[in-house]
């Protein structure tokens, strides 16, 4: 029964590497977790919506303050003018807003009164995700109606922000795919590195008076060449599968090359607390994926809890992938999108000041 | 880690000085208060069985250890103090054969010169010298993944000369070679003897003896003996080995033997006996009394093998 003795060597190798056990177990189980806590469960989103109201009556008032406000999926917030809600559409901090024109109050009226109304409202909705506006849609109709007491669908005039091209899925998909395809670079990075100190190969550039800044940035340009050619075929093959650009490209492709430096900068520090690839290749999938469904790149972040979008929010990739949404499906400009490359910029220079930090420590034997 | 200074004197003219250098890893003391002086342009040779501590001492020069206790001079800078100084003036060829696979042998060399803060000009002009001197010009652009044994441990070697250092470490520079690449490796490092300082280890007898002006044996993290081929074997040099071969070394003739001598070995048709003051006239003619037709006869001298024998109590399996 030589396979039975075999199949014990192995699974001796398996339990007594407490690293691969821990892989095997924790990774199913972080993944259930992140998944469950981010798209099961009964907690249902909570979208942003402001609310621009231009007939300032009693009733107009009452439906801003007493029923939008009381909805639990919406999070209202008021605005002076239309100007300022746009702006703040564009930037993503709502995703929709609600223009009551005047004489909402007196439609209202008639309604109450048991007249025919026509009653009308303004819709001005992201349309990067189509699926949310239609929620947004839905539940203002049913508010509407609710408060107005009719049972006929009410008149809500729609528009949306992005009207230099028409939106479609790959417009939201594409971009969390590419930073997708860039998180895939923490174990392209960690391997090269690793490879080389398996071998003992890191041995030998060890005994050249090569400083450890070196080391990391040697290393690392190699990578960011990857980077930048992996960027340019996502980008293509987003284009290719229908993806509309509508802002600048180039800031598109600045925020994918801060996103695709911290990844090689986080493989950078795998890579320098790893002594071999059996070691490193799962800590970095064990680093990427949660990463991925963390920062929205499946999903977006507003069906995920308040704590797993504040857990997500601490890492870079959730601000890339919404810095990269806002640009190619809003056309975002720099200023909407500089605090976020501000930050991601940030991350990347800790770990490759991290990776420097521990190489130099590696280096000291 | 302590601040630890042995006694003696630092001298400045030796290209290695160990001031009681040692490593420790958890409760296993892989080196154990080494001192050695190594003379520039000396080959010098650590022997010593796997696991004696040869590697970890090599890696402690290199400064790629951290010794846990004492330090040592590399050219007269401390290794603990002025490690990126002493990486500038020592080059190594590691026991395992680690080259840059998917590039040539030039492409490694100029990557290795680089490193060393070479110029490129000068660093192509090296490398292509030194691919010439170690007989690998024919394959000078080919990936050296596709490299014999030999031929990798020949760039190794390279690697380890390409930035002119003053100090060469060799760990095992013939391990797992055939004798036929072995002895071409051994031609190759005895050329570099006098011009550069080289510590070379090895577990095998015949290649310190070979190379080595001097040799420090190593044994559980200790030198056990120190001094040239001639002086180890000095160690063993009254305890002499006359070997006879011979026809018709019959069961009886053979007993006869062994029950006058206390050290006799056979092998085939040869008879040795070993011991003390032995008289070579006594022996020949005892060993034809019994009736063998002696062939030839002679004294053999003294090896390393049994100086190793005698210092450490132990054979050393190559």
């Amino acid at each position: 029964m030589k396979f039975l003795t075999l199949a014990a060597r192995n699974f001796k190798e398996i339990y007594r590497d407490p690293l691969a056990l821990a892989f095997l177990l924790a990774f199913p189980l972080l993944f259930m977790l992140l998944f469950g806590f981010a798209v099961g469960g009964t907690s249902s989103p909570v979208y942003n919506v402001g609310v621009l109201d231009r007939d300032e009556t009693e009733l107009s008032g009452r439906f801003v303050n007493e029923v939008l406000a009381e909805v639990p999926s919406l999070n209202v917030s008021t605005f002076e003018d239309a100007e300022s809600a746009a702006e703040k559409l564009k930037n993503g901090n709502i995703r929709a807003f609600v223009n009551i024109p005047e004489g909402f109050g007196g439609e209202v009226l008639k309604s109450y009164q048991n007249q025919s109304p026509d009653i009308v409202l303004n819709l001005t909705y992201d349309e990067s995700d189509v699926s949310v506006s239609s929620q947004i849609y839905s539940t203002i109709d049913a508010a509407v109606r609710e408060f107005a007491e009719v049972h006929i669908p009410v008149t809500i005039n729609t528009s949306h922000l992005s009207v230099e091209a028409e939106v479609t899925q790959m417009d939201f998909v594409a971009p969390g795919i590419i930073i997708f395809g860039l998180l895939i670079l923490v174990p392209t990075s960690a391997r090269l590195m690793v490879k080389d100190k398996e071998a003992g190969y890191m041995s030998r550039l060890l005994t050249t008076p090569t400083r450890p800044w070196e080391f990391i940035s040697g290393y690392s340009l190699a990578l960011v060449v990857i980077a930048i050619v992996q960027i340019i075929i996502f980008i293509m093959l987003g284009v290719a599968f229908g993806m509309n650009i509508v802002g600048n490209i180039f800031l598109a492709f600045l925020v994918y090359f801060v996103a695709g430096l911290c990844s090689i900068g986080i493989g950078m520090v795998v890579a320098a607390l790893s002594k071999s690839e059996n070691q490193a290749e799962p800590l970095c999938w064990l680093i990427a994926m949660p990463l991925a469904v963390l920062s929205g790149v499946w999903f977006p972040q507003e069906i995920m809890p308040d704590f797993i979008q504040v857990l997500g929010d601490i890492f870079p990739f959730s601000h890339a992938v919404s810095a990269s949404r806002m640009i190619i499906i809003r056309g975002a400009d720099f200023g909407a999108v500089s605090s976020s490359i501000i930050f991601i910029t940030a991350w990347a220079a800790g770990a490759f000041m991290l990776g420097i930090a521990l190489f130099r420590h590696k280096m000291k034997g | 880690m302590p601040e630890h200074r042995s006694s003696r004197e630092a001298d400045k003219s030796l290209a290695v000085q160990t001031f009681d250098l040692g490593r420790s890893f958890g409760s296993l003391i892989a080196v154990d208060c080494l001192n050695i002086d190594i003379k520039q342009g000396e080959l010098f040779a650590l022997l010593g069985p796997n696991g004696s501590g040869k590697t970890t001492t090599i890696n402690m020069l290199c400064c790629l250890l951290k010794p846990t206790r004492g330090t040592a001079n590399v050219m007269g800078l401390d290794i603990n103090r002025e490690a990126h100084s002493v990486k500038a003036l020592i080059g190594i060829s590691p026991q395992d054969t680690t080259l840059s696979e998917h590039l040539s042998p030039l492409e490694n060399l100029e990557l290795m010169a680089r490193l060393n803060n070479m110029e490129a000009k000068k660093a192509r002009k090296y490398s292509a010298d030194l691919v010439e001197v170690m007989g690998l010009q024919e394959r000078a652009k080919d990936q050296v993944r596709r490299f014999s044994g030999g031929m990798k441990r020949r760039l190794s070697i390279a690697m380890s000369l390409i930035s002119d250092p003053a100090v060469v470490f060799l760990d095992e520079p013939t391990l797992g070679l055939d004798p036929q690449a072995r002895r071409a490796l051994w031609d190759y490092i005895g050329n570099l003897k006098g011009e550069k300082t080289i510590l070379l280890t090895t577990h095998y007898m015949e290649e310190a003896d070979y190379l080595a002006d001097r040799i420090g044996i190593i044994d559980a993290g200790k030198i056990a003996a120190l001094g040239t081929a001639m002086e180890l074997k000095a160690e063993v040099v009254d305890r002499q080995t006359v070997v006879i071969n011979a026809w018709n070394l019959t069961v009886a003739s053979l007993d006869a033997i062994k029950g006058r001598y206390p050290e006799v070995k056979v092998n085939g048709g040869q008879v040795s006996v070993a011991g003390k003051d032995l008289d070579f006239k006594e022996i020949t003619d005892f060993v034809h009394s019994t009736g063998a037709i002696i062939r030839s006869a002679y004294f053999k001298e003294p090896s390393l093998e049994e100086a190793y024998l005698k210092i450490t109590g132990k054979e050393l399996v190559a």
